[in-house]
């Protein structure tokens, strides 16, 4: 038995002019999911997301939220929502408490301000100004705004950009204890390991089109019985990288790395071992690992999620 | 209805909290109505200053109708305080004695040329021959050389009380040569205009109004840009935007806040004018407070306009500074409007501020109004609907709605 | 100074300059606003103080009565009077501004009657009618006067209409907020906006970019001052003495005082974002004090005290006599100069510690 999806879009479009920023794009967000939108810088995800909020119109597509359909986002629907913007600031004179008043009042059914306080660790700031809080405070505290009125579905934009591993462990536990409490939550990130952690179903977007959907794994798993080998790429020119060629699928330079990826490890494994025993600089900082999101994003848009 | 009440709790909290929005919205307001209001009421008046002046007496003393003396004597006695506490009106200061005293001295000039003294009084020689001559003939009258030191005002203001002293030791030698009779003559009075109500005039019943439009003017003019364009530019307004707050609710909210502030403006600046500078103009009428609420909503709806001109806060706010000088000063707020050229003049007309502290003032019976009421009443009115109409189509509000 | 400083310090100057000129907002307040206040003030309180072209109002009168008091009115000066039918009319004439005041004979009470508005134009309208008073009381018995001062400027510029002397202070006034600004608005603007911590990590001095801030800060003073005097001079008809020499001097010094001064806000605020409305509430303040719009001596005691520690007063005062408006001792124009280029000379140096801290 299927609990239909909290969330279904159908050819969704929104256009600027000639340019079509989110083109004719379907999905659907399961209850009680993670649901993690992909993309790369320009790649529409931001429009998308700013429709589902209710702050820009779509062309045309139809949103079924809620089980209801409309052609846009309303009041009655984002009282049910929680948003956590990428940017956005606060009155830098409020205290904390104050805000979450505010933000208290726009609501019919809002929660009391000690358990959301509570809920994002914030409850010894409660009367702090807002210009008196760290960067991974404010966060949880535009986090404890989206959460104010108990929502049904989060939308949680980039929630760790530019915080501190600490803070993002923190908004990690956040979004698990929201998940196991039923909420629905669409995440978009440039965080492969946040991906990998939190989502249970993926799009990958790009030019305004969805090229892919699925769980983590199925997604990994198009790349097939995919191996990646990385090893030190220090002393490896362009023509030695062009003799490796054969030996796998494919074999690039990543910054300090050469990445390559094959089906038959052992033989290219055998391959490698061989090259690098006739030079000065071996084989080092050898990795062996399974094909994970980013490669996935690679594969699909040449482009890689952190730009 | 309780999103728009903590909106606009919300509104006047940060702007106290604000050190620099509370210095503008309720200090300066109070700091000018004080200050002004003390400058004002002593102008004219030598008040407590001393002034320091110079004497040279260049007539040989004689036994009779020694005018000369008399004068002397006079300034000398004005420098000389009854008791230790009391300030003189003078300080005269001697000439050098060892100094030929035919010609003032060169460093008494100086000294009046820099400020030391603010004037030097020269009795010249022959003076009481020249008195006589003045009363019994028709040769003219005696001079007194003042000397004065030029684009100085406390030279001006020697001048003014020598002229003063001078006057009355006219009428006191021609008494005493028997010419003048004090007793059958006149006197004089010097009066202000009397307003509607026959109060006697007080400066800071005439400031208080003004000061209380400027209060809401700056609140209007700097506040409602500011902090609209600020919220804007900050993302403050856009996390309010993916809840169902509206954009028309805000705005509720937000000018409710704006009326509460300058409500507090108002209590601040009357407490302080009536109770500490006593003011006596009764502000509680209906057609006053009319035009206070009227300046409140006008300058609400500037300030609105101003943010939909401007594209960012940076810009808002120098708008606001270029437009606060001449809004303010060419709108009657602190002295009554004369002769202006043409351009100020368009100005005068077309700026809201010149009707509502018109109207105000006529209405407290300050002044006499220069427009008819409906005319005071109508054009703000005009301006209010006119800055709503290009700000609700310019204004954006970073979502689409 | 090798030759690599200079052109470092050329570009500086160059960056500097463009910076400033960018900032359209900070460039418009800077020239617009003096300008702005001698046009309005000019208009609105101008002529004031000049006993030429005074509106008098008299009642008319028949017989001796009337014709005295012509005559003393006319003995008073080049004054207009304008006859009315009725005292009402008198006192109307006053409240919409035709008349500047008016004379009335009332019960064989000689009563003046003004504006109350009219604060400070009030004044030399008194002295005026204090002389026509005199000049009654005697005709009134056959007598003239018989004594009569005679007035002898020595040095600056005698009887001149109240916008003359503002001029300079205007000036001065501008001058300080310009060179307040350049620190306790611009520079910590920059440092709050961590421009500065890029700068410093480049093997240029601190110093060097402190004296392209002082460079450029003085060529606006000078282009601003220039042109607001300039201004005066052209709309307004005004005649101004200036030595060149002593007005240079003032410029340089006071700007570099008022730097000076603005490093000690700098210094002494916890925020770079309060050290800029501090100045401009500072520099108000003394706005209102230092003699510039209203003479000093009318001022209660506590503020003619306050006043003398004003910077602005001197700097308004240096001013008036570097042109030619009022006289003082050299010696003091020159200590003047000194102690605000001292102030700027001590002060300014500790600001290249200010861009070095690290921000908090």
């Amino acid at each position: 038995m299927d609990t239909p999806p909290i969330v279904s879009i159908r050819r969704l479009t929104k256009h600027y002019g000639a340019v079509r920023a989110v083109d004719g794009i379907s999905f659907d967000v399961r209850d009680a999911s993670v649901f993690t939108l992909l993309g790369p810088n320009g790649a529409g995800k931001t429009t998308t997301l700013e429709i589902l909020e209710g702050i820009r119109r779509p062309n045309a597509g139809d949103l079924t939220v809620f089980g209801r359909t409309v052609r846009h986002v309303d009041r009655g629907l984002k009282e049910e929502m929680g948003v956590l913007l990428q940017e956005g600031g606060f009155e830098p004179y409020l205290r904390v408490r104050e805000v979450l008043q505010l933000f208290s009042s726009f609501f019919r059914r809002p929660r009391p301000i000690e358990e959301v306080l509570a809920d994002v660790a914030l409850t010894e700031k409660a009367s702090a100004l807002v210009r008196t809080l760290s960067g991974g405070q404010k966060q949880r505290l535009a986090i404890a705004t989206a959460l104010i009125n108990d929502p049904r579905l989060v939308f949680l934009d980039e929630p760790t950009t530019g915080l501190d591993p600490q803070a993002r462990r923190n908004i990690w536990a956040i979004a698990e204890r929201l998940r196991t409490a039923g909420k629905a939550i669409i995440l978009t990130t440039h965080y492969m390991e946040e991906a990998e952690a939190l989502s249970d179903d993926v799009a990958v977007m790009d030019h305004g089109t969805i090229i892919a959907t699925g769980t983590p794994r199925e997604l990994c798993a198009q790349l097939g019985q995919t191996t990646i080998i990385e090893f030190d790429a220090s002393g490896v020119g362009s023509e030695e990288l062009s003799t490796l060629q054969g030996c796998c699928r494919a074999i690039r330079q990543d910054g300090s790395l050469v990445v390559a990826e094959t089906d038959d490890f052992l033989k290219t494994m055998e391959h490698l071992l061989a090259w690098s025993a006739n030079r000065a600089e071996g084989l080092r900082d050898i990795t062996v690992r399974q094909p994970n999101l980013e490669d996935v994003f690679l594969t699909l848009t040449g482009r890689r999620l952190r730009e | 209805m309780k999103d728009c009440r903590r909106l606009a709790r919300v509104h006047v909290t940060t702007a106290l909290r604000e050190r620099v929005t509370f210095f503008w919205y309720l200090v300066f307001p109070l700091f000018l109505l004080v200050i002004l209001t003390l400058i004002f009421s002593n102008i004219g008046s030598v008040g407590d200053l001393t002034l320091p002046i110079g004497l040279v007496n260049q007539e040989t003393p004689s036994a009779t109708a020694d005018f000369a003396t008399i004068i002397e004597d006079v300034f000398l006695s004005l420098s000389q305080a009854g008791t230790a506490s009391q300030t003189t009106l003078f300080d005269l200061r001697s000439p050098d004695p060892t100094h030929d005293a035919s010609a003032p001295s060169e460093s008494q000039l100086n000294a009046v040329r820099n400020g030391d003294i603010t004037a030097l009084l020269l009795i010249p020689e022959g003076f009481n021959q020249d008195v006589l001559k003045a009363v019994t003939t028709d040769s003219g009258p005696a001079t007194l050389t003042v000397y004065l030191s030029g684009g100085r005002s406390s030279s001006e203001l020697a001048e003014s009380v020598i002229e003063q002293v001078i006057a009355g030791l006219d009428e006191q030698i021609l008494t005493t040569l028997g010419r003048f009779d004090p007793l059958s003559t006149f006197a004089v009075e010097h009066r202000t205009i009397a307003a509607a109500d026959d109060e006697p005039f007080q400066y800071v019943d005439f400031l208080l109004p003004g000061i209380l439009l400027m209060g809401f003017f700056t609140t209007g003019l700097f506040g409602v840009p500011g902090t609209i364009l600020f919220g804007r530019d900050r993302g403050i307004l856009r996390r309010y935007w993916v809840t169902p707050l509206t954009v028309p609710r805000y705005l509720a909210g937000f000018s409710m806040g704006h009326g509460a502030l300058c409500l507090l403006q108002f209590v601040c600046l009357w407490l302080v004018g009536r109770f500490a500078l006593g003011a006596t103009v009764v502000i509680f009428r209906p057609l006053p407070l009319l035009f206070l609420v009227l300046g409140a909503v006008t300058f609400l709806a500037f300030g609105f306009f101003v943010a939909s001109v401007a594209r960012t806060a940076n810009a808002g706010m120098a708008i606001a500074n270029i437009l606060n000088m001449p809004m303010m000063f060419l709108g009657g707020l602190f002295f009554p409007i004369g002769d202006l050229p043409l351009a100020l003049r368009a100005v005068m007309y077309v700026n809201p501020m010149t009707y509502l502290a018109d109207g105000l003032r006529g209405t407290l019976g300050i002044d006499v109004a220069m427009f008819p009421l409906p005319v005071a009443l109508a054009v703000p009115a005009a301006w209010t609907l006119v800055c709503i109409v290009v700000a609700g189509s310019r204004l954006r509000w970073g979502v689409e709605r | 100074m090798g030759g690599g400083t200079m052109r470092s310090l050329h570009a500086l100057v160059r960056a500097e300059m463009a910076t400033f000129v960018r900032d359209r907002a900070s460039l418009l307040l800077t020239f617009l606003f003096p300008v702005l206040f001698i046009l309005i003030f000019g208009s609105l309180m101008g002529d004031m103080g000049s006993t030429d072209d005074i509106a008098i109002g008299v009642v008319a009168t028949r017989g001796d009565a009337g014709d005295s008091l012509r005559t003393a009115i006319s003995a008073s000066g080049t004054l207009r009077f304008n006859e009315y039918e009725t005292v009402e009319q008198l006192l109307q004439g006053i409240e919409t501004g035709s008349l500047d005041f008016g004379v009335v004979w009332e019960d064989g009470l000689l009563v003046f009657y003004y504006d109350p508005r009219r604060i400070q134009e009030n004044v030399p309208f008194q002295e005026v009618a204090r002389g026509i008073a005199s000049r009654l009381r005697l005709a009134a018995q056959g007598l003239e006067p018989v004594v009569v001062l005679r007035t002898i400027p020595v040095g600056g510029q005698p009887e001149v209409p109240w916008i003359h002397v503002a001029v300079p202070g205007i000036l001065a006034f501008s001058i300080l907020s310009a060179g307040l600004s350049a620190i306790a608005g611009h520079v910590t603007s920059m440092k709050q906006r961590k421009l500065l911590d890029r700068l410093i990590v480049t093997p240029m001095r601190p110093t060097l970019f402190l004296l392209a801030v002082v460079i450029v800060r003085l060529l606006v003073t000078f282009a601003s001052t220039l042109i607001t005097l300039l201004l005066a001079v052209v709309v307004f008809g005004l005649r101004f003495d200036v030595n060149w020499l002593q007005y240079c001097v003032l410029v340089v010094s006071a700007t570099v005082g008022m730097m000076g001064l603005g490093t000690a806000i700098s210094l002494l605020v916890r925020q770079a974002s309060s050290a800029g409305h501090i100045s401009t509430i500072l520099s108000i303040t003394m706005m209102f004090i230092s003699g510039i719009y209203f003479p000093i001596e009318i001022m209660p005691r506590f503020l003619r005290v306050i006043s003398y520690a004003t910077p602005l007063r001197h700097m308004a005062e240096a001013m008036r006599y570097a042109t030619g408006v009022m006289e003082m001792s050299p010696a003091r124009f020159w200590i003047i100069s000194a102690a605000l280029f001292a102030l700027g000379a001590l002060l300014l140096p500790l600001l290249a510690r200010y861009v070095v801290r690290s921000g908090r």
